[in-house]
């Protein structure tokens, strides 16, 4: 299903098919089976869920995916992604956090850490690369 | 502007062949053990304060499993350096890291330092090391030579080891260059986990806040 160029939508979007957007959308969009597009003439100031999101035009808002986002290099992404697979293109415009979420896992709180076992840090200088300085 | 590394040979110099790479590869000791700090927490919080970079972000993502802040600072000292006006560079820098105290594991601070006067440098050091949580890692590279900056250098992690730096035209400043006691003394909350002094004369460099 395609949203033309000349439609503006505000307000709650949600489906069960895949869709492109092509218009203007204020709101939230859910599609959490299915794949938004957002094409290159799209304007979205929207908080999105869906299974997949492909942005060629503009996004304002929060972006959830439960599989993969891609910023193609005409797109522009302002907010955060959350997504277990991200992708995005050279030439392509995003601010904001990125936040891989694996399938099936549940973000930690912030604040806490795993214990820190790291093991030291110093150790020999390749001789092609530098010296180590102290 | 780093001269780090070996520039790709072109495969035919002759008239009609193609141009020279404009990147050079470059090999590092010190980051594959800012992964290793960071990728044994648990879901980690990274800073980046370089530009978006779409492999760094697919590399970072994957290898961390982590939620990734990019803030690129460097827009910022460019406007500033475009603008002819160093004055208020830090409110600006400080105006992009919105994140809270103790809130990120590790920081990504390429070689951002170098484009910053005393002041700034100070105060952007100062207020990373409140961002970071116990046991994070700071990760930058400080040039040992003053001269004019005239472009930036655009790192991509091609794997753990190695990066693709790429030059990207800069409004031209001066670099202040750090010897390692001043380094440290910028990051005085911060213990220098370690330093590298490449060939190149940069110096890479792995700070962490103790546990």
């Amino acid at each position: 299903m395609n949203i033309g160029k000349s439609v503006v939508v505000k307000g709650e979007l949600s489906g069960s098919e895949d869709l492109t957007i092509e218009g203007v959308i204020e709101g939230t969009i859910e599609l959490r089976q299915n794949v938004l597009t957002i094409g290159p003439s799209g304007k979205i100031k929207a908080q999105i869920i869906a299974k997949a999101v492909i942005v060629l035009g503009e996004v304002h808002g929060n972006i959830t995916a439960t599989d993969k986002v891609e910023i193609r290099d005409t797109g522009s992404v302002d907010g955060d992604v959350t997504a277990p697979r991200i992708a995005i293109s050279d030439g392509a415009h995003f601010r904001g956090a990125i936040d891989m979420q694996r399938s099936g896992t549940e973000a930690k709180p912030e604040g806490r850490s795993a214990p820190d076992k790291a093991p030291p840090l110093t150790g020999p200088a390749s001789p092609t690369a530098g010296v180590p300085v102290r | 502007m780093l001269n780090w590394g070996q520039k790709q040979p072109a495969p035919d110099a002759g008239v009609g062949a193609p141009p020279a790479p404009d990147f050079t590869i470059a090999s590092s000791l010190v980051f594959p053990k800012f992964l290793s700090v960071v990728g044994r927490r648990e879901h980690p919080v990274l800073l980046d304060l370089g530009p978006v970079i779409g492999s760094n972000v697919q590399f970072l993502t994957e290898r961390l499993t982590c939620k990734l802040h990019i803030e690129d600072l460097f827009q910022e000292i460019e406007a500033a350096a475009r603008a002819r006006v160093r004055q208020g560079l830090e409110a600006a820098l400080f105006k992009r890291l919105g994140q809270g105290p103790e809130s990120v594991d590790g920081i990504l601070c390429w070689d951002v330092f170098d484009f910053l006067d005393r002041t700034a440098g100070v105060a952007l050091a100062s207020h990373l090391e409140t961002l970071l949580r116990k046991g994070g890692a700071l990760y930058g590279f400080f040039g040992t030579t003053a001269v004019d900056l005239d472009h930036y250098t655009r790192y991509t992690i091609k794997r753990e080891d190695r990066f693709e730096l790429r030059p990207v035209p800069a409004t031209p400043v001066k670099r202040r260059v750090l010897v390692t006691r001043e380094i440290n003394m910028m990051f005085e909350g911060l213990m220098s986990a370690d330093s590298v002094l490449l060939k190149s004369g940069t110096r890479e460099t792995l700070f962490r806040r103790p546990a």
